[in-house]
């Protein structure tokens, strides 16, 4: 009995002093939005539960060692105990009515991540290979980054042209992958509560660039929000110009640069007017009409050191004939 | 040519040109058919298969079934193996030998799938690249983990082969000859994965996820043939271990008189049996797609890539289960021998296993909850998913009942059992908060996740592996491992693996994604990484002094004749090494496996009367 | 004991083992199956391939009797009957391939769609393209039993190989008692 005592303060001690410890260091990243509070509350009581586990098991495991450890010159062997079914009923039934206790929370909590708000702003997120691509279809605004409002919920619909993506700002918590297929399109609801720069960071293996698949999320007070709304609503008169923004807002300069440096595809630089050389053999003159083909079939005609399958197949899809022909003045302003 | 009689020459010069002659075959068939004769993936694919099937000819496992396919009768049992070293390079149908030829071989990919890991963590250990292209990164990172998985499964064929039979008196296993089989199909199908190396490697980590899949180089198709192949030894050693547990117990062994590794064993074996088939078949559903253009996982022809991760999962977790009983098994065996007192409740750990094994089948779930799967789904796997605690909670009080007063020695076996326990727990707690959907929403996909599984993988089966061979070295061998040795390897290997995964846990709660070549140096996660990379290379030396070890003990070991740590268990009773047959006779069980304390108690009776007699 | 007797106590243990064995490799692979219903439902849903319902219910019928030839044989063996044993094996086998040429000559080459045109088309090739693999590796075991069998290798005691043929030969029908419906009956007809 003595033992049980020493030790039962023995674990009351540790548990408190490890909970202590791991609350003293900052194990989340900022809190930036409604949705993080209860899943930073649950997260809480779980590393307290867990302090208090491992530090009854710990405890009684290194006491035994200590204390029960073979002196020297000992012989014989320990007690004679089997077990005992009250006390294997008891620490069954414990942890069966903890664990349904946070299965419940964890469901309270998720429902809470999810509560809609009808006032919320919608954004199309098109995740593409490596790029994110950010529709408002309420404000008609097309964005390479995320801008929001403080404050006001967003409804997120998630979606991706190719290959699987997730959305995930570790600031706002919340977590959704990005599928691709017309009627798999997913949703996520985020609350932006603190004004500041952030990232949204793709969390699902994408290929080759996924570690740089990072694209700027920025919350902002309403009213600078509006003024970045009315900016925006105002095209470039220049095609070269909008081209270029097409190349950034679609995702082209994931793969594409502009400045020599071969990336996944090869680059824009110099590449109108080029003496192309494809994989099949022959060499063709770079101009409107092959960059035209390039872009809505990229497969049809390969240049030689790249493989097929690569860029995206449905650009003559997303892009507007217009959109195309802006891209295809801005290639060919890169001399 | 004496090298001929080995036989994974032949099977390796058999794989070389049935490989040849599978792509010869397939470009060939094509060119009948009025395809381009010429196309890379079919050809490697057809090669790959025909390799197989040609090693597994070579090396002389399919031998006695083609006899019998003829018609000519074969002998259950072959005539004594040949002596020395040469046993264990050909086909033997001795549990003993088949169980080294696993546990060899499990080590081996330990270093290798290890050293994939020292190659990125350096370069890791700065933001920016360093010396690896994301490419190479991506393949490295991806076999690291297929790799060490493959360890695993075949750490735990080598424990369940070698221990089993001894275990519960029978002669061999149920199926000798299927156990060889078992054994060599995983040669050819380790070849393969590390294949994809020269092939061009892949980019998808280990789950294989498509649309990825389906569009990554061809040494795509050679990682799903590989661990199919591997996939495939996992059923049919299950199915031997259940016959052989079920059928083969010596007089008076009732199922509640087995040694307690038996039934992890045997609970482990039921999810082996029956899981495996789906990752089978869901790897088996992208490589057609890839070879003959189908839509299962292809949006654009109808396809849905939620249903791959279902089929996926439905293995892939309960296989975490594989990964840890057996260990967990060796952790109940061992503990009552240290501490000299019997295994608190062993009807509650016999029956936990079964437990987990069947609980286990019913959460997989748990690693989509932001897939986008069917949002329905999220709740009732969660409840499943923390029901685990339940059965393993069991597990771990029991642990200390049966520590608590009892007359504690701590060799070498004993500390990695205690690292076990200790490592499994933490491994096992960081459990709950992925399963809890809220807080997986920020954790998955994260170094938090990475941490938790190096800790359970490690503690579930690194830590009982390493305590399995030193306690069993001398039953194999003779000889005894270096205790001295043994004692640096736990020491510089423990605290180097909790600053490891502690580290990991830390970076991924505070935004580090897993699976990433380079980091964003603003998250400030350089520092944490370099000390990472560190852990990771006093890691490896620990490891290092223990392959050391190894290969030193095995013929400069300290003589160790009998029953050296004073066991209950029937394998100690008789001479190591053990005589090719086991037991001259059947032993008698007479008594409570775990009696320690009990005087005058036994377990078995060696020399029992028999009825004949 | 005698030494023959001890023999046949041998026999009979490993006799159980082989079909405890048997049913676990059956039990196993019936994962195999259940994983391509799943995926046929998860799929299609309430929808099917649009097939030839006559050819359909033709292959299931030599199917279906090709179970009961097999059943006769095991039958007949267990008798000590070698003629008729011989003669259902061989039925068994024809049938056997009887089916897989519906299946693969007549079905694979008569639908309306390949295997790489929509869901509906790759769930039917991989669920028949699966299914007629098991029957191959059945016509293949038969025949190894038909040729065994010829040389008098079974006996009224002995005749494990055929026993165990014929249990995976119902389990192999078994499966497609499963996939018929749900390829060809259930659910209204998508293209
Ligand atoms: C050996 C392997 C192993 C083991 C044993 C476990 C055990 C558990 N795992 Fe883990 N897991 C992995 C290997 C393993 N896991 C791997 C490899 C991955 C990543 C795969 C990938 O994506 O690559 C993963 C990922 C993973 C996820 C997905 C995370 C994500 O990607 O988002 C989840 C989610 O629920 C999870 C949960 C659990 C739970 C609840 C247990 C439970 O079984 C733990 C139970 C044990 C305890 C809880 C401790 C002891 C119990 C007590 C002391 C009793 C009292 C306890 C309580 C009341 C809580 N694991
Ligand atoms: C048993 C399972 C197991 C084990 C033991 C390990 C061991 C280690 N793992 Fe493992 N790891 C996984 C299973 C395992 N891992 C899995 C499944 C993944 C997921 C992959 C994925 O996402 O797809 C993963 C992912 C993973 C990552 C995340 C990668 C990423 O997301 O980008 C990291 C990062 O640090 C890591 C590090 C390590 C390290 C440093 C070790 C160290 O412990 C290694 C120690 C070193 C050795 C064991 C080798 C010793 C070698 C020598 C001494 C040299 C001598 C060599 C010869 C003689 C040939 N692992
Ligand atoms: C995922 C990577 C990726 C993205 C995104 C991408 N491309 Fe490409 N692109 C490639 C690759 C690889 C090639 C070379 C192989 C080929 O032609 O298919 C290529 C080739 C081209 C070529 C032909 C270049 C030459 O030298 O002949 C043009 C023009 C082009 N892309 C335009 C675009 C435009 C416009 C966009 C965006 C709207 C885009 N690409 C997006 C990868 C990409
Ligand atoms: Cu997109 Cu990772
Ligand atoms: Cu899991």
């Amino acid at each position: 009995m003595k033992h049980f005592i020493v030790v039962g303060v023995l674990v009351i001690i540790v548990a408190a002093l490890v909970s202590m410890g791991l609350g003293s260091i900052q194990l989340m990243p900022t809190q930036a939005s409604a949705q993080a509070v209860p899943i930073d509350n649950l997260f809480g009581m779980h590393v307290k539960v867990i302090s208090f586990l491992f530090s009854l098991i710990v405890v009684f495991l290194v006491y035994s060692i200590v204390v029960f450890r073979r002196k020297k010159g000992e012989e014989g062997d320990g007690d004679h105990f089997e077990g005992h079914t009250g006390l294997e009923i008891a620490w069954t039934i414990a942890p069966l009515a903890t664990v349904l206790y946070f299965s419940y929370l964890g469901a309270q909590a998720l429902a809470e991540t999810r509560r809609a708000d009808p006032q919320a702003m919608q954004v199309n997120v098109i995740g593409s290979q490596w790029s994110w691509r950010f529709e408002y279809p309420e404000l008609g605004i097309v964005s390479d980054e995320l801008r929001l409002p403080a404050n006001r919920q967003v409804l997120l619909k998630l979606s991706s042209i190719d290959v699987i993506h997730s959305f995930w700002v570790p600031e706002f918590r919340v977590k959704q992958d990005a599928l691709p297929g017309a009627n798999m399109v997913k949703e996520l609801r985020i609350t932006p509560t603190l004004i500041g720069d952030y990232k949204v960071r793709c969390a699902e293996l994408c290929g080759l660039q996924h570690a740089y698949m990072e694209s700027p999320v920025i919350v902002m007070e309403p009213a600078g929000f509006d003024a970045w709304v009315i900016r925006q609503t105002a095209l470039p008169t220049d095609p070269v110009d909008r081209g270029a923004l097409w190349a950034k807002q679609f995702g082209c300069v994931a793969c594409h640069s502009t400045d020599g440096a071969t990336i996944v595809g090869p680059t824009w630089q110099g590449l109108s007017g080029k003496q192309e050389t494809l994989t099949d053999g022959t060499t063709v003159t770079v101009d409107a009409d092959f960059l035209h083909t390039a872009i809505v079939s990229p497969d049809a005609q390969v240049p030689q050191g790249f493989a097929p399958g690569i860029m995206p197949k449905n650009f003559g899809d997303t892009l507007s004939a217009e959109q195309i022909n802006d891209i295809i003045a801005y290639i060919e302003s890169l001399k | 040519m004496k090298i001929l009689k080995l036989g994974i020459i032949r099977g390796v010069i058999a794989q070389i040109v049935g490989t040849a002659a599978g792509v010869g075959l397939v470009t060939g068939l094509r060119a009948l058919m009025g395809l381009p004769a010429w196309a890379a993936e079919p050809a490697a694919v057809g090669g790959a298969l025909i390799g197989i099937i040609c090693f597994l000819a070579g090396v002389g496992a399919l031998t006695d079934w083609w006899k019998w396919a003829l018609g000519e009768e074969v002998e259950d049992h072959h005539g004594p193996d040949p002596r020395g070293w040469e046993r264990y390079f050909g086909v033997s149908v001795d549990h003993k030998v088949i169980g080294i030829q696993y546990g060899v071989t499990s080590v081996a990919l330990l270093l290798v799938a290890g050293s994939f890991a020292l190659t990125f963590r350096t370069e890791l250990v700065a933001s920016g690249i360093q010396f690896l292209s994301p490419a190479l990164y991506n393949t490295l990172m991806g076999l690291h983990g297929i790799v060490m998985i493959a360890a695993i499964l075949l750490g735990v064929g080598a424990m369940s082969n070698y221990l089993v039979p001894l275990m519960i008196g029978a002669r061999d296993m149920a199926f000798p000859r299927l156990n060889a089989f078992a054994y060599w199909v995983n040669v050819p199908g380790a070849v393969l994965v590390v294949s994809t190396l020269f092939l061009g490697g892949f980019d998808t980590g280990w789950t294989g996820y498509p649309p990825l899949s389906a569009r990554a180089p061809l040494a795509m198709q050679m990682f799903f043939l590989g661990v199919y192949v591997v996939g495939l030894s996992s059923i049919l050693g299950s199915l031997n271990i259940i016959v052989t547990t079920l059928r083969m117990r010596a007089p008076g062994m009732n199922m509640f008189r087995m040694p307690i590794f038996v039934w992890a064993s045997f609970a482990t074996a039921l999810i082996g049996l029956t899981a495996t088939q789906l990752i089978g078949l869901s790897f088996q559903m992208v490589m057609i797609q890839r070879l003959f253009g189908m839509g299962f996982f292809d949006p654009e022809k109808g396809g849905n890539v939620i249903l791959f991760q279902h089929l996926f999962w439905f293995y892939s977790h309960p296989a975490v289960y594989v990964f840890i009983l057996p260990g967990l098994g060796i952790v109940s065996e061992l503990l009552p021998v240290f501490a000299r007192k019997p295994l608190f409740g062993y009807k509650w750990i016999a029956m936990s296993s079964l437990a987990i094994a069947l609980v286990g089948f019913l959460v997989w779930a748990h690693h989509m909850f932001t897939a986008g799967m069917e949002e329905y789904l999220r709740v009732p796997f969660m409840y499943a998913t923390l029901l685990v605690a339940v059965p393993t909670g069991v597990k771990f009080f029991s642990w200390v009942g049966t520590i608590w007063r009892g007359k504690l020695e701590f060799p070498t076996p004993m500390l990695f059992t205690l690292g076990a326990v200790v490592v499994f727990l933490f491994g096992g707690l960081t459990g709950p908060p992925n399963g809890t959907v809220a807080t997986d929403l920020h954790l998955h996909d994260t170094y938090w996740v990475v941490g938790h599984f190096h800790n359970t993988m490690f503690g579930g089966f690194v830590y009982p592996f390493f305590a399995s061979i030193y306690y069993w070295f001398p039953k194999i061998t003779g000889r005894k491992l270096d205790e001295r040795l043994g004692k640096i390897h736990f020491w510089l290997m423990t605290p180097a693996f909790w600053v490891m995964t502690f580290g990991m846990m830390w970076i991924g709660l505070l935004g580090m994604r897993r699976r990433i070549a380079d980091y964003d140096p603003a998250q400030g996660f350089d520092g944490v990484h370099l000390v990472l990379t560190i852990a990771a290379f006093v890691l490896a030396t620990s490891i290092l002094v223990f392959v050391i070890n190894l290969i030193f003990s095995v013929k400069g070991g300290e003589a160790a004749e009998g029953n050296v740590w004073r066991s209950r268990s029937p394998e100690w009773q008789i001479a190591s090494p053990a005589p090719e047959h086991n037991y001259d006779r059947p032993f008698k069980v007479v008594g409570e496996p775990y009696d320690y304390g009990l005087p005058g108690s036994t377990y078995v009776d060696m020399n029992p009367a028999m009825a004949g007699d | 004991m005698s030494a023959d007797t001890a023999h046949m106590t041998d026999y009979k243990f490993k006799l159980s083992n082989n079909r405890l064995g048997l049913w676990l490799f059956i039990l196993s692979d019936s994962f195999v199956f259940g994983g391509l219903l799943v995926t046929r439902y998860y799929l299609l849903g309430g929808h099917r391939p649009e097939l030839d319902q006559m050819l359909g219910l033709i292959v299931t019928s030599v199917l279906l009797v090709s179970s009961f030839f097999m059943n006769r044989a095991e039958t007949a063996i267990a008798h000590g009957d070698r003629q008729n044993f011989i003669v259902s094996t061989a039925i068994t086998m024809i049938l056997g391939i009887g089916f897989l040429v519906g299946v693969i000559g007549f079905e694979w080459r008569t639908a309306p769609f390949g295997p790489s045109d929509g869901a509906a088309g790759s769930v039917f090739y991989m669920m028949t393209g699966m299914h007629a693999f098991h029957v191959l590796t059945g016509v293949l075991f038969l025949f190894v039993v038909l040729r065994n069998g010829l040389r008098g290798r079974y006996s009224a005691e002995r005749h494990w190989a055929v026993e165990a043929c014929a249990n995976y030969w119902h389990f192999v029908d078994v499966v497609w008692i499963f996939f018929y419906p749900a390829l060809y009956l259930l659910g209204t007809p998508a293209g």
